[in-house]
């Protein structure tokens, strides 16, 4: 109905412009059975002069000239091109445009045709994000597939992005996704060019991911990289991103004077003296003070400039790209910076042979991320948060103030001096190669080999100078070294006989990966010069790293694929791993699945609205190996200690326990899906329903401290994950001036831990408060979903009244109040969570004649964050000796009695637990195409404005919801998400760019 | 098209035999062998085949002792003591619970000095188990470091006693999660089981300072066994003839073990004299290496100067310390500042000395057993090189003189040995018998038990002393540790100071002072993993 009235408008519109024409036209448009098509549209090029089709599909119009080219266009059907010449009557054939559905796509070890699919599989393609100035193929791929969740870890340049499909299966090990590009598993997502990729297909379900077996129980992503075909194309794409800390947090640091009466109060309320005298209130009160988050944050300005070759030239391929990018950090002195070379060269040596060769070279630095200074109480933006207002950065002779000259508000060194003075480079060098080579032995058997290899060199030179009392720098360099390869054997066989099409696929598969790591550390620098002057640490100071590990997977993979009549598809495969990570007893494992998929086509009819309709049904099996080298065999780590004050010698101590026991763990899941195709796939929608069970956990469990703690892994645990994906694409609007693309992406994940070991009912996570109050903030409780948080629960303050109940617990009025039990303890229990319940996005393409625009929106919902950067301001406490919040202004008072504490906190209480749903505007960007520029049909340019993160609708407090942050060694991200100690902020961009072809 | 397929494909097979040569060489140059070689990289778990194997062990087990004790965690309980408090606010709410003895079960240092001490004993199990029943080329060197395992381990099995009363007896590697706790004659037979065949196997001389213990370490640390043993909670008090048998013995072969007092008692407490004859055990620290000590220099500072205000001085404690030399060792009284009001290593040129009576935020005396001389330098530190008594040879002669007067005994050594503590207190040559200090009358015991109150103030011992004579509520209860004569200074908005009598400790009673309070509760998660440890 909407879309009738919408032609009439059109027609209207159209039939005012039938202006003056100088070549009367006629004709007829018709479907490929010769039946007329009424509302067709006929357009010449160039010109507003349009009609549609009437009820016979006739239509006439006048045109400017005989060179002029007619466009006709129908849902559904594919667009035609007539020049008219000395024709006048023209009787129009349309062709059925090639479907969504007729697309191919990558199901790993080979494709298949959409159409055709059983499994669970998301597609994310380049016209969905290339309307977005892209710095990472995570950016492409959050918001756009369901069932996949990125969470962006900080907004540092470089940082990392969580990618997660369909929930998280593992308390202890590693929950990201098996990335494969051109078919070479183990690869990086945060080392790709994002103009380089052509798909990315995601496999979801077990059927789906079974075939990588061992290696697929977190999903697999499958990115296929760009081919050259036709003329030579050279593409630039040039733009400029300004970026900034969206909104300061409020601090007492806006406002100084108040800092120092509270701090005043403070000291006096527990029997001291006032530390600022009257005078030096009064000063402040007229001067201010400094304001930390100011000093550290920078608007930060970032080039990337792309480039690439393509086309075909005889029998060879061609794909050539660079990218160089420039990034400047909103922290001072942060950045990024990358080159990255790819050349794509297949070679058709002859009709039954082909061969192709990818490379990749890419090399990234990133400066002074902040992993380099100690995160133990925070990081550096919680330290600049926390950091006394009354101090300036730098003293009367222009040198840095170290500390707080009056030894209050945050006890850690200036953030502004350990962000300048501290260099923190961490290089990371990659060359993959993927080889592949097609023999079609007979029209119905093809061999495939695809055989890779990565280098990778991560390389880390450290000079801090946040080190402690004595302030002599610290220097420390690590190289991680990995090589591995890959060898794939691939033998397919395809036959169709009447109404049956049958595929086989077999696979013989070898995957090595070697780990080196050296190293070193040299402390105590005698002269603060920079990283290369590490010879100046005393012998005392120096110590060395030193490791090499390797882990080898041999595999045999069979695939069979049936498909009856277009109607009934079925697929079935078996995967047989053997891992060198656990013992030869354990070693080998067997996956299989099976999947089902039905046409509805016969229900649906002949409706106009609902025009077809698939049902899908799919069970499988996928393990995961995900447990370091060496992790069956007690070992002895190394230390050292020195009898004598002066010199250390080496040690070793017993760090981990044997346990030849130790296995994979399975995933097992099933999957239903119906796909829906509307108005003649004018619309589409995808629905799927999981049940997703990890049973066996590879699970860390601690060894109790009595026996010397650390952790023993055992097959221990359950954890089990239910959810719903959908899409929904729909064109809302496609005529000849204006188009609409519509996309929605939603994922919704109820996760939970069914079982753990030893009839625990929970288990502490690893993720500690920062400064001086080391209580674990996280923990692993049965029958709720991973990310719990620990901590007290918050009750306000004690109040006047209850003077002498407080009394009972040596508590006084104006402290805090926190839930007790009937022993009178105070309670410490899981007070919220940080895993997201439901994620979206909303992607719109509207096109108007020569002007492009998108927006794109994100939500996360159901979630908890955990804001212990708010207590650590809030502060009075740990290593944030005052008070800084700004609502302390109204703490309890023997007259004013509210429910702000005026005394000593605890971070860890439900206080600082607060609600991170969100809604992001993540992109919008408006761009222009300039064609046939200076009368070259093959040359267009671009220009383009846009910002990403314009505006987040949230209720939280914080910076930003998303990101959380991490401390060494606190275990797994996704089983203490949404703890904030100290973000880098996400920053507001703001871009201006230009595309080029030619 | 049709033309070129025919003219190449007698190359067709050529190269799909070639590629599959090629893929199969790939895979055959590899050994597709599935089996790790840890070995490569990573030191097994095997019975010793040498004494270097053996020797990286021990320091390997040294690396733990001292990661359990190089922060102020594991001595948390000694907070308890009348001679120690902390910050009345800030963060130093674990501690101030010790001082409140309210120690809650959620208290984090309860748990460090658990998992700490227990994580050493493993990697003293770890040398004990894999030693047994190996005979190495030098024996002698074999003797040596199987005796310090065991030493190592009674040393913390005793420690962790003191804290906790009864305790789990670790005597493996492997975890057995049906373990529960021994009793506490168990505890102590266990304890004097590993010191005495440490004795047996050490050599009579080590280190100097006793870095690595030597048998007269063995045999003192058995001394100290013998006092907690007879006093609570089991007060056998047949043990103290032990006690004073065994500090006899390490007194009288005092020369061959390298151990004596130091002239001056000050020097003990400098980075110069970490390292001295008067340690018995001396837990070494080196901070350029990485191995720190985390319980000196600013964490004695009060926040007035940029300090951590974690181990101030009790005032009363402070008040009734006996003048001389050896409170001056003990206490700084003032705290040299330079015309900027910051504290100056340069005492002689400093523009003022601020009393510790004037400081704004908490008053109380500091440590200066802790904080260091002002001059070393460490004062604005909180790691330095410094090291820990975790016993001194004073102990020994007060615990020979204490456990002789306890078992009734009253022999001219006896009050020898607390004569030289007392002279050496007022900076007298100990081995010089002096009328002015020495005492050969009156209750030795308790004269013996008071001199260890001073002499060892400030060095986390003097809790455990409350403890095994059930002292704590005489020491701590009513108006105990209210202070008498002291006066502190109150400052107006304006920075004017007027006097102000300091009346009541920094850190009031909250929790109970009974013997049933004594230990702390084991850490929840311990018990949780462990349940029989609860039953």
């Amino acid at each position: 109905m909407y879309t009738n009235r919408l032609w009439l408008v059109c027609s209207a519109l159209l039939i005012s412009h039938l202006a003056l024409g100088q070549v009367d036209i006629s004709g007829k448009v018709t479907d490929e059975d010769n039946a007329p098509l009424q509302g067709a549209s006929i357009v010449v090029e160039g010109t507003t002069v349009g009609v549609l089709t009437d009820a016979d599909g006739s239509f006439s119009l006048s045109a400017p000239d005989e060179n002029s080219v007619l466009k006709i266009t129908y849902i559904g059907f594919a667009d035609q091109r007539i020049t008219i010449g000395s024709e006048r009557a023209f009787s129009i054939a349309m062709a059925v445009a090639a479907s969504s559905l007729d697309e191919i796509v990558v199901i790993g070890y080979g494709t298949a045709k959409k159409s055709d699919l059983t499994g669970a599989v998301s597609r994310v393609t380049a016209d969905s994000y290339e309307a977005q100035p892209l710095t990472r193929v995570e950016d492409a791929l959050q918001g756009r597939a369901p069932g996949v969740i990125v969470a962006r870890a900080n907004g540092q340049p470089g940082a990392n992005f969580k990618v997660r499909i369909r929930g998280v299966n593992s308390i202890t090990g590693n929950n990201s996704p098996l990335i494969v590009v051109d078919g070479v598993q183990g690869a990086d997502l945060s080392s790709l060019n994002p103009n380089d990729i052509e798909t990315i297909d995601v496999l979801k379900d077990a059927s789906a991911t079974a075939i990588y077996g061992v290696r697929g129980s977190n999903g697999v992503i499958i990115v296929t990289t760009k081919k050259g075909s036709g003329p030579g194309k050279i593409a630039v794409d040039y733009f400029m991103t300004v970026s900034e800390v969206p909104d300061l947090l409020p601090t007492l640091a806006d406002n100084p004077a108040d800092f120092a009466r509270l701090e005043n109060l403070r000291r006096i309320n527990v029997g001291g003296n006032p530390n600022f005298t009257d005078a030096e209130i009064a000063a402040l009160e007229q001067n201010g003070g400094t304001n930390y988050q100011e000093e550290i944050f920078q608007t930060g300005i970032s080039n990337n400039l792309q480039i690439s070759a393509s086309g075909s030239e005889g029998r060879l391929n061609y794909f050539i790209s660079g990218i160089y990018r420039d990034q400047e950090g909103t922290v001072i002195n942060t950045g990024f910076n990358q080159l990255s070379l790819r050349s794509n060269l297949s070679a058709k040596v002859n009709d039954r042979l082909t061969v192709s060769l990818n490379l990749y070279a890419n090399r990234d630095k990133t400066q002074n991320d902040f992993g380099f200074a100690g995160n133990g109480q925070g990081s550096l933006v919680a330290k600049a948060l926390t950091w006394d207002p009354t101090t300036p950065v730098f003293d009367d002779n222009g040198e840095f103030n170290f500390r707080s000259i009056k030894g209050i508000a945050s006890l850690n060194d200036n953030p502004v001096r350990t962000l300048t003075l501290s260099d923190a480079q961490f290089t990371d060098e990659l060359l993959t190669s993927a080889l592949n080579v097609d023999v079609k032995i007979t029209d119905d058997l093809t061999y495939t080999l695809t055989t890779g290899t990565q280098l990778r060199n991560f390389n880390n030179e450290t000079y801090d100078v946040e080190v402690g009392d004595d302030f002599l720098p610290h220097t420390a360099f690590r190289n991680n070294k990995s090589t591995s390869f890959q060898i794939s054997n691939i033998l397919t066989w395809q036959r169709e006989f009447d109404v049956h099409d049958i595929k086989l696929t077999g696979v013989q598969e070898f995957v090595n990966n070697q780990n080196i790591v050296n190293g070193w550390n040299a402390n105590d620098l005698s002269l603060p010069r920079g990283f290369y002057f590490a010879e100046l640490a005393p012998n005392a100071g120096q110590t060395i790293t030193n490791n090499f590990n390797e882990r080898e997977l041999s595999s045999f993979m069979l695939r069979a694929e049936y498909i009856l009549d277009n109607n009934l598809y079925v697929t079935a495969t078996g995967r047989y791993d053997g891992t060198s990570v656990f013992r030869e007893d354990q070693r080998w494992g067997f996956f299989p699945s099976v999947a089902v998929g039905y046409s509805l086509n016969s229900l649906v009819g002949n409706s106009d609205f609902l025009t077809s309709m698939k049902l899908r049904a799919g069970w499988g099996q996928v393990g995961n190996q995900n447990v370091g080298p060496y992790s069956t065999f007690g070992g002895l780590g190394f230390n050292s200690y020195a009898f004598d004050f002066a010199s250390a010698e080496a040690g070793t101590v017993l760090t981990s326990f044997e346990n030849e026991d130790l296995t994979w763990e399975t995933t097992t899941q099933t999957n239903i899906g119906l796909d829906f195709g509307f108005l003649n796939d004018r619309a589409n929608a995808t629905v799927e329903f999981f049940v997703k069970n990890t049973t066996d956990l590879l699970l860390a469990t601690p060894v109790p401290a009595a026996f010397g703690g650390g952790i023993i892994n055992r097959n221990v645990g359950e954890v089990q994950n239910i959810g719903v994906d959908l899409g929904l694409g729909y064109t809302i609007i496609q005529n000849d001036n204006v188009t609409w693309d519509a996309n929605l992406s939603a994922s919704w994940v109820q996760n939970e831990v069914t079982k753990l070991y030893n009839d625990l009912e929970q288990i502490n996570g690893l993720f500690t408060s920062p400064g001086g109050q080391s209580r674990v903030l996280n923990i692993i409780e049965v029958g709720q979903p991973l990310g719990q948080f620990q901590g007290s629960t918050f009750l306000g303050t004690w109040k006047t009244a209850e003077a002498d109940q407080a009394a009972e617990f040596g508590r006084a009025p104006g402290d805090p109040k926190y839930l007790r039990d009937e022993d009178g303890e105070i309670v410490f229990g899981a007070i919220g969570n940080g895993t997201p319940e439901f994620v979206w996005g909303f992607n719109n393409g509207v096109t108007v004649g020569n002007w492009d625009l998108n927006i794109f929106l994100q939500g996360m919902h159901g979630f908890d964050v955990y804001n212990i950067q708010q207590a650590m301001i809030t502060g009075g406490a740990g290593d944030s000796r005052s008070f800084m919040a700004s609502d302390q202004v109204n703490q309890w008072t023997p007259t004013n009695e509210t429910d702000i504490p005026a005394t000593v906190q605890f971070y860890n209480s439900s206080r600082y637990i607060e609600k991170g749903d969100f809604i992001r505007l993540s992109n919008i960007n408006l761009a222009y195409t300039f064609s046939n520029l200076f009368n070259n049909p093959n040359l267009t340019v671009q220009l383009y404005a846009s910002s990403q993160n314009l505006f987040l609708i949230t209720d939280y407090t914080g910076y930003d919801p998303e990101l959380s942050s991490r401390k060494g060694n606190q275990g797994i991200e996704d089983v203490a998400p949404g703890i904030n100690i100290g973000a880098y902020p996400n920053p507001r961009n703001y871009s201006f760019g230009a595309k080029i072809g030619f | 098209m049709q033309k070129y397929f025919i003219s190449h494909s007698f190359k067709f097979t050529q190269v799909m035999i070639l590629a599959m040569v090629v893929s199969l060489t790939f895979v055959g140059c590899e050994d597709f062998d599935l089996d790790e070689d840890p070995g490569q990289s990573q030191l097994a778990v095997l019975p010793y085949e040498s004494i270097a194997e053996m020797e990286l062990a021990v320091t390997g087990m040294f690396n733990r002792v001292h990661r359990a004790l190089w922060m102020t965690t594991s001595f948390a309980s000694s907070w308890g003591g009348d001679d120690l408090t902390t910050h009345r606010a800030s963060n130093k709410a674990d501690f101030r619970e010790y001082d409140q003895r309210s120690v809650s079960t959620g208290n984090a240092r309860l748990a460090g000095t658990w998992n700490g001490c227990y994580n050493a004993i493993r990697a003293a199990n770890t040398i004990i188990v894999n030693s047994m029943g190996v005979t190495l080329a030098d024996q002698a060197k074999q003797n040596q470091l199987t005796g310090e395992a065991y030493f190592i381990r009674g040393y913390l099995f005793q420690h962790l006693a003191r804290n906790f009363g009864q305790i789990p007896l670790v005597l493996d590697i492997a975890p057995d999660f049906e373990i529960g706790l021994a009793s506490q004659a168990e505890v102590y037979a266990q304890i004097e089981s590993d010191y005495a065949t440490a004795e047996s196997l050490l050599p009579a001389q080590s280190t100097l300072g006793g870095t690595r213990p030597n048998a007269g370490t063995a045999r003192a640390f058995l001394a100290r066994l013998y006092m907690d043993w007879a006093g609570y909670p089991l007060n056998d008090a047949g043990k103290y003839s032990q006690a004073a048998s065994s500090a006899k013995q390490v007194i009288d072969n005092s020369a061959s073990h390298g151990f004596a007092l130091v002239p001056d008692m000050a020097t003990l407490y400098t980075l110069a004299g970490s390292q001295n004859s008067e340690g018995v055990f001396t837990l070494s620290h080196c901070q350029p290496c990485g191995h720190p000590n985390r319980k000196t220099g600013k964490l004695g500072l009060p926040g007035d100067f940029g300090g951590w205000q974690e181990s101030f001085a009790e005032i009363r404690f402070f008040e009734d310390f006996p003048e001389g030399p050896r409170k001056e060792a003990t206490y700084h009284t003032t705290v040299p500042l330079d015309e900027n009001g910051r504290v100056t290593a340069d005492v002689a040129n400093a523009a003022t000395l601020l009393p510790w009576t004037e400081f704004k935020d908490q008053q109380n005396p500091i440590f200066r057993k802790i904080v260091g001389p002002f001059e070393d330098n460490i004062f604005n530190d909180f790691q330095a090189s410094r090291s820990d008594y975790l016993m001194r040879y004073a102990e020994v002669l007060l615990t020979y003189a204490e456990a002789t007067g306890r078992s009734g005994g009253d022999t001219p050594d006896a009050w020898e040995a607390l004569n030289m503590v007392r002279r050496r207190a007022e900076g007298l040559p100990a081995n010089s018998p002096d009328p002015s200090v020495d005492i050969t009358a009156g209750d030795l015991a308790e004269l013996a038990y008071t001199e260890r109150k001073w002499e060892l103030a400030g060095e986390y011992l003097r809790w455990y002393d409350l403890v095994r004579m059930e002292r704590v509520e005489q020491a701590l209860g009513g108006t105990a540790r209210n202070p008498q004569v002291s006066i502190g200074t109150a400052f107006d908005a304006d920075g004017n100071a007027s006097p102000m009598p300091l009346t009541v400790p920094s850190n009031p009673i909250l929790g109970s002072l009974s013997p049933d309070a004594y230990f702390s509760p084991l850490p929840p998660d311990e018990v949780a993993q462990l349940p029989n440890l609860g039953k």
